[in-house]
């Protein structure tokens, strides 16, 4: 097929098509556009190629800039480098040999096409700029024999040639047994995708139809290639599971640009009291709030100067008061919080027992009071009365804040104020300060959640797309494993020192105010070994992640966690979506905006690689109700 | 890390917060029972209602379900009706489910009989016991026989797997040797 003369049928032609994944020869055609075609060579025993070629010479640049793809063997990936060949005639072109296809793939709108080989695995993908690749599925769907896969009705299994000589001898051999009214293959298809809604009734009925054959003895041949694919296909049906395998026969290419290298940001030293001291004026103002935030973003607090400061931090304390204007808001506060306080603690019998959504939240504080860091001194032991004043507090935010009320996690979130203060209104006020920080952490619907979740995977994703990919290809895209996390900033993974520390140094919303996101980044990146090399799953991710509880060193976290930052924030191929995460402007410039990206919505947690897309989808829709 | 067992199944407990479904879990693994457990969070499964677009993405592969509630709070047991819909929702439709009626050495604050809660079983047809984590009453029997009814389950499905093997081996050795 190399002679260019060659008799050429073009059975389907389509121009603005961009060529996001092709097989490595190719490399040099990624994210450019061009004419798609289905080329039929009479000459060549009736062979069909799958080609594309580019639409010229240059290369457009806003293609260029294009999101680049999540790909399955990125550890094989390399850089487009941005030149292309001079020389550009039909046997340079892409041309894929439709006998290699084995399936295809519909997304995104149906603008998407996606060519698998026999493994699943994707050999080139298409992008159809102008409209939709229905034309062409038409068209494939009248030249192959096609089904619709079980598994993702967006995957068009291409069932072999009949032409195959193989496929026509075991057709022959089932015939003059004359075992089946079908056609033999498909019947064994048949069979298999019954069998797991009634195995028994389809085991039998396939049974009762070769007893009457007597065959003599088994005779060990290779096994037919025809029926080692039912079989494996069986076996992937009757497992349902997703495998994808790597493999060597194609790379799977993409333009995925690196990052800067890992600096190292050394742990400064914790703000003094002397510092503190120098900080503020003689009238108790501090005037660079923000030199101030550096310090304790670089180093934290010092325990004998701490408590003060986490006053100013969670806003009970104004930075740019006096002494005198603090002495007025702390007498004020200290007002507004008995009056609260009084109301709960007025509520009759009779007005609870009327009053089922109080009397709940009642129920819900007393149990989580009573298992709230039980272990440490300060709350140990019974009949604790900070446990009284832990109970107290949180009864006082549900009547400070009723439509929020009470939610697990929020006596985490207590716990380190009151045992650092030590005084209830303090501690009241103080924990409304994180409070406000946090409380969408805890909204009914949880969106705040969710945001976080999706956030932390674009970040994933876009600063390691291997691991992202992987988390993906094993169910775990959605991060659910680091809900505890993010749910009580890591209050359950560290010591109460540690978390303090962690913290004070959040509370800065230094870098930026999503830093405790790369924090997560950080600690996976530490993990992601692990739990690739043991292919973990869905299950056994959430208890790697959960058991590393007590085994985090949060310096060492923090400071990988501000080297990863500014990675990301010189990487050169930057997007909006990751801009907005880190608080940076958006410059909207990004070509080719995946509509994905651009809207905060769920299935932007989906990766940039198009594989299994759509049991991803379902399985967040399953996740998120 | 070497594993060492016959067999390995998912289970999962849910049921509202403070029924007690760590301190039966703590009590199954480590024969043990501490008053003062922290709250469940993230694991399988923190019980408050919001948390529940979360917990349901742990049913996923989920072989088994103890349904938890505590046989003092009513509350408890008629959320046991809710949760069974969520599972039904969410989880696979052949995971073994149990009930479990938990506290039952608080007799004196009874506020669900056991007649209920057989009853309750009864109707969406899975097994029910009462145990207590506390006191240490038939929690290993819960989970033994839920683990010997999935059990009972898996090797059915096995024993299918195998005759499909065995039909398609057949069928290649026919087809070979009539070409």
């Amino acid at each position: 097929m190399e002679d260019n003369q060659e008799e050429v049928l073009e059975i389907f032609t389509q121009d603005g098509v961009l060529i996001t994944t092709a097989p490595a020869t190719y490399i040099h055609y990624l994210n450019n556009v061009g004419t798609l075609l289905i080329v039929e060579y009479p000459n060549s025993n009736l062979t069909r190629c799958i080609e594309w070629k580019p639409l010229d010479l240059t290369i457009d640049s806003d293609v260029q800039d294009q999101e680049w793809t999540v790909v399955s063997t990125v550890e094989r990936r390399r850089t487009y480098s941005g030149s292309l060949p001079v020389d550009v005639n039909r046997s340079k072109h892409l041309k894929i040999n439709m006998n290699d296809i084995k399936s295809f793939r519909v997304s995104h709108k149906n603008q998407k096409l996606t060519f698998r080989d026999g493994k699943g695995d994707n050999v080139c993908s298409f992008i159809f700029q102008h409209g939709n690749c229905d034309g062409l599925i038409a068209v494939l769907k009248g030249i192959l024999k096609t089904i619709v896969s079980r598994r993702d009705k967006h995957v068009y299994c291409i069932l072999d040639d009949i032409k195959n000589p193989e496929r026509q001898q075991l057709d022959k051999s089932f015939a003059e047994l004359n075992l089946f009214q079908e056609q033999s293959s498909a019947y064994v298809w048949k069979f298999v995708k019954n069998f797991p809604n009634r195995p028994y009734e389809a085991t039998m009925e396939a049974f009762s139809k070769i007893t009457d054959i007597v065959y003599r003895g088994p005779e060990h041949r290779l096994m037919d290639s025809e029926v080692h694919n039912i079989l494996h296909r069986s076996l992937e049906a009757i497992e349902n599971n997703t495998t994808t395998h790597s493999h060597d026969e194609y790379e799977l290419i993409a333009h995925v640009p690196r990052l800067p290298a890992l600096k190292e940001y050394p742990r400064g030293r914790p703000l003094s009291f002397e510092q503190w001291k120098a900080l503020q004026d003689s009238e108790g103002q501090v005037e660079d709030v923000e030199a101030v935030k550096l310090v304790i973003f670089r180093g934290g607090i010092s325990s004998n100067v701490r408590k003060e400061v986490w006053k100013y931090l969670l806003d009970y304390y104004r930075w740019k008061c006096s002494h005198a204007e603090q002495q007025n808001l702390i007498k004020q506060r200290n007002e507004e919080y008995f009056i609260m306080k009084l109301q709960w603690r007025s509520m009759t019998k009779i007005q609870e027992d009327n009053f089922t959504d109080y009397r709940e939240r009642k129920s819900l504080i007393e149990k989580d009071v009573n298992r709230t860091d039980r272990t440490l001194d300060y709350f140990a032991g019974d009949n604790n009365p900070n446990l009284q004043v832990l109970y107290d507090i949180l009864m006082t935010y549900a009547m400070y804040n009723f439509d929020l009320g009470y939610v697990q996690g929020m006596s985490d979130l207590l716990s380190p104020i009151l045992y650092l203060m030590n005084n209830e209104v303090e501690a009241f006020w103080c924990f409304v300060g994180f409070m406000n920080k946090v409380s969408s952490n805890f909204d009914m619907d949880q969106a705040g959640m969710k945001e976080q979740l999706q956030h932390l995977h674009t970040l994933t994703a876009f600063y390691d797309p291997e691991f992202a990919n992987y988390l993906y290809k094993h169910d775990s895209a959605n991060m659910f494993f680091c809900f505890r996390w993010l749910l009580v900033w890591f209050k359950r993974e560290l010591s109460q020192q540690d978390v303090m520390r962690l913290w004070e140094v959040l509370w800065t919303d230094l870098p930026c105010q999503n830093f405790h996101l790369l924090i997560c980044v950080a600690i996976l990146d530490t993990e992601k070994n692990i739990l690739m090399e043991n292919n973990y799953g869905f299950t056994e991710i959430l208890k790697h992640i959960n058991d590393l509880s007590g085994n985090i060193d949060i310096s060492t976290v923090i400071s990988k966690a501000e080297g990863m930052y500014n990675q990301i924030v010189d990487a050169e191929h930057l997007t909006d979506a990751v801009r907005l995460i880190i608080g940076l402007p958006i410059l909207g410039n990004t070509s080719i905006v995946d509509s994905k990206e651009a809207s905060p919505d769920i299935s932007d947690l989906t990766t940039n690689g198009d594989t299994d897309e759509v049991s991803y989808e379902n399985a967040l829709t399953h996740s998120f109700l | 890390m070497a594993k060492t067992y016959d067999y390995l199944f998912k289970l999962l407990l849910i049921g509202d917060s403070g029924v007690g479904k760590t301190c039966v879990l703590f009590r199954f693994s480590e024969d043990a029972f501490n008053t003062t457990f922290i709250s469940t969070i993230g694991e399988d499964t923190a019980g408050q209602e919001r948390f529940r677009t979360i917990t349901t993405a742990y049913y996923r592969g989920a072989m088994g379900i103890m349904l938890v509630y505590d046989i003092t709070n009513e509350k408890s047991f008629e959320n046991i009706k809710n949760w069974i819909r969520n599972i039904e929702e969410n989880a696979s439709s052949d995971v073994e489910k149990m009930l479990l009626g938990n506290k039952c050495e608080l007799e004196d604050k009874r506020q669900v009989s056991k007649e209920r809660g057989e009853q309750l079983a009864v109707e969406y047809g899975i097994k029910f016991i009462e145990t207590s984590a506390k006191a240490s009453i038939r929690v290993e029997e819960a989970f033994f026989t839920l683990a010997r009814d999935i059990k009972a389950n898996t090797e059915k499905k096995l024993v299918c797997i195998w005759i499909i093997f065995v039909f398609l081996i057949n069928l290649y050795i026919i087809v070979n040797h009539c070409e």
